[in-house]
């Protein structure tokens, strides 16, 4: 039996959106959204009716979502398709991005773009003035994750927001983690860009989109066709999208449900884990964090073998982010929240998701300490060689 | 119950088939790759022929995938780095020659991999070397040469214990190279054909003393060649370039040929002098390991290797103190290069050994 507690790097597909899918191969639907016959006439039907059902989740018109291939293409379309073009040389993010993020900003550093990273607090909080000070007219561009990937801080933006307007600058929020979860409005959240990905709400991978608020500059980066109102060449992944448009529907129905749910069963696990392993630390705020997520420091225990111990046992969780060639990088996230090497190499994140039962908590919650008191075992050999 | 084993794999033919062997043999298989240099990780720097790079782990995984056992990959660079790299360059710094993989052996794969693999509640700890292990009836473990006696790497393990040998299994030190790759290709292996990785892991170039160059530019330094009687016969560029027993590549000419004799450190003097003045009547050995554990006698016979390439001599080994021994060789022995290791056999069964700290001149 496989235990899945790894939810943050993509949830399995919800019974919904799977019909959806299944209903949409047998459906024989072929056309390509862009043709002008018929065929192409009811493709092209399918993929505006998922992308009202995205629009919705954001509370904005349906023109303003741009579909792509995943949250990763979303990222880089915000922030290559902004900067350059805006006449202005200023970026502000912060240290504890994703790497969709933080790549494409570091290759416009390269070209001469002045990349301001502001530092979060011990746990994971932006200061929203702090990044407000840092924006000017020069600023192009403000971009900061709603909700933290790693650790699951919860970020409140609304002074970057009304700051961003006056300066002039373009206002994008990563909100990949934070849909399902959090509320979306983005008129609310004050945003001109917004990225959401379709497998982290139980939709299927292979389709993210970014909203685009009417008259925001923004420069394709994939060139070649007129789909997405210019704004993305390429036939869309229709399938992906019909997905996408139902996992957004299930996700704001059972929101709160989930949320509830997901709260109770997060702190009935981080109760159990206390209890058995004494020194265990939260990395995140207690209270302004995902409920989902538990980012925590395991004394003594080396991550990596911690991570194989618990597969081997059947339950899957993740540290930092993996690397290519599969051996595990400590996460820059914890130690921009100022953790040392030795406790950033001893974290695991832990995340539930929308399949998570009670049942599964109980035998993680028992097995997980069992495999801690093994593996601490070896680093503390590790500490006197 | 099935008995867990954690395979360590390169990616290559060997360890690969040492792990399809287990799985037949009804083992409960994980398979590792230890990341072990700071390779670049993209696909876009492929390069044959490596250990280690993310085509080599590529290779690793597929076999697992074909095979469906679990497959992780382990981060040791730090270690390998402090273990392994920095006593290479060290030692070709202090005018010796290192032997990296009887490092690697002791100090990562049935050490640090060792104590991952008690945390994983393997029971076993694999790898694909030619080599046997043999239990007695006693109880006893004996590390053996392998089958294949082109291929035995039994000379890299003689820093094995009881404990070790006990929990290890050498899976194809039974076959011949052959018959792995042919059991590679039954099995579809990708690798079945893929070369034999020649050189040191993490000097695939070959170019050992380039890698000291660049490693510590500011330790190597030029010195002077000098022939008996303190001649100075020419220059060169750093020590490390040299090792005992050298002929060719001193950049000075002769009548007679001229050979390596010994390096100095400290003055960075290569000294070369005639084959006959380099045959040592012995060596002393440092670090010295018995695979049995105690011994009792103080001192006993063995057949020596002083090289990994190289047939063994007759000699008498004298424990002087625990971990110290002078090798007697039998009759005048070849040259001695310090920095090696020297492995005691008797017949087909390593004894033990140690690394070579000098030659004895009688």
């Amino acid at each position: 039996m496989r235990i899945y507690l790894d939810h943050n790097a993509g949830t399995p597909i919800r019974p919904a959106v799977r019909e959806a899918i299944a209903e949409f191969l047998a459906s024989g639907l072929h056309g390509n959204p862009a043709s002008v016959h018929r065929s192409g006439q009811y493709a092209r039907r399918e993929l505006e009716r998922a992308r009202a059902r995205v629009a919705a989740l954001v509370e904005a018109p349906a023109r303003s979502i741009v579909f792509t291939s995943c949250g990763t293409e979303a990222n880089n379309l915000a922030i290559v398709g902004v900067a350059p073009a805006s006449g202005r040389r200023r970026i502000i993010t912060s240290a504890i991005e994703h790497s969709s993020l933080l790549a494409p900003l570091a290759q416009l550093e390269r070209h001469g773009f002045e990349v301001i990273r502001v530092r979060p607090d011990c746990d994971g909080t932006i200061d929203p003035e702090k990044v407000a000070r840092e924006m000017d007219d020069q600023t192009a561009l403000v971009t900061l994750g709603l909700a933290n990937a790693e650790v699951g801080t919860i970020q409140e933006l609304t002074p970057v927001a009304e700051t961003a307007k006056r300066v002039g600058a373009t206002f994008h929020l990563d909100a990949v983690q934070a849909a399902g979860r959090l509320p979306l409005a983005v008129d609310t959240l004050g945003c001109d860009l917004m990225t959401i990905s379709a497998h982290k709400i139980g939709g299927p991978p292979g389709i993210g989109a970014l909203y685009v608020r009417p008259e925001t500059a923004l420069a394709p980066i994939m060139l070649g066709g007129p789909q997405e109102a210019g704004l993305r060449a390429g036939t869309p992944n229709l399938m992906g999208a019909i997905g996408f448009g139902i996992a957004a529907d299930e996700s704001m129905r059972l929101r709160e449900t989930e949320t509830r749910h997901l709260t109770e069963l997060s702190q009935v696990l981080l109760n159990e884990l206390n209890r058995d392993i004494p020194a265990l630390h939260l990395n995140g705020p207690r209270t302004k964090r995902l409920p989902n997520t538990l980012n925590l420091t395991f004394p003594d225990a080396l991550g990596e073998t911690f991570l194989m111990a618990l597969d081997l046992e059947g339950i899957e969780v993740s540290m930092g982010s993996a690397c290519a060639a599969g051996a595990v990088e400590p996460s820059h996230v914890l130690s921009a929240m100022g953790r040392s090497a030795t406790e950033a190499r001893s974290s695991i994140r832990i995340s539930l998701g929308w399949s998570t039962t009670p049942e599964e908590i109980a035998i993680a919650g028992a097995v997980i300490p069992r495999a801690w008191r093994r593996v601490a075992g070896e680093a503390m050999v590790e500490a006197r060689a | 119950m099935k008995r867990r084993v954690l395979v360590a794999m390169s990616g290559g033919v060997d360890s690969s088939v040492a792990a399809a062997l287990l799985c037949e043999q009804g083992y409960e298989v994980v398979g590792v790759a230890m990341r072990l240099t700071p390779e670049a990780t993209t696909a876009g720097s492929r390069r044959r022929g490596t250990c280690c790079s993310y085509d080599d782990f590529e290779d690793a995984r597929r076999v697992a995938e074909k095979l469906d056992f679990p497959f992780y990959v382990v981060d040791l660079r730090h270690d390998f780095q402090a273990r392994v790299i920095d006593n290479f360059v060290g030692e070709y710094l202090r005018g010796r020659t290192p032997n990296p993989c009887v490092m690697c052996n002791r100090e990562i794969k049935f050490d640090r991999l060792w104590q991952r693999a008690a945390a994983l509640e393997a029971d076993f700890i694999a790898t694909g070397h030619y080599a046997r292990i043999e239990c007695d009836d006693a109880g006893a473990y004996h590390l053996m040469r392998a089958v294949d006696a082109a291929k035995d790497q039994s000379y890299f393990l003689f820093n094995l214990g009881q404990d070790q040998l006990a929990r290890t299994l050498f899976p194809i030190g039974m076959a011949t190279k052959n018959e792995v790759r042919a059991r590679a290709r039954a099995l579809g292996l990708v690798n079945a054909d893929k070369p034999e990785s020649q050189e040191i892991c993490f000097v695939p170039d070959g170019d050992y003393a380039g890698y000291v160059e660049r490693t510590a530019p500011a330790l190597t330094r030029p010195g002077r060649i000098v022939g008996q009687g303190g001649a100075v016969l020419g220059h060169h560029d750093g020590i490390h370039r040299f090792t005992i027993g050298q002929r060719r590549g001193l950049g000075i000419s002769s009548e007679a040929p001229l050979y390596v004799r010994a390096i100095d450190p400290n003055t960075a003097d290569v000294e070369v002098a005639a084959r006959d003045l380099l045959n040592a009547k012995g060596l002393v050995a440092e670090q010295v390991h018995l695979v049995a554990g105690a011994n009792t006698a103080e001192q006993f016979k063995a057949e020596v290797k002083i090289r990994y390439r190289h047939p063994v001599i007759p000699g008498t080994i004298r424990l002087t103190e625990r971990t110290r021994a002078e090798i007697w060789f039998e009759r005048a022995g070849p040259a001695i290069t310090p920095g090696q290791a020297c492995v005691f056999y008797r017949g087909d069964e390593v004894l033990g050994g140690g690394m070579i700290q000098r030659a004895l001149e009688g």
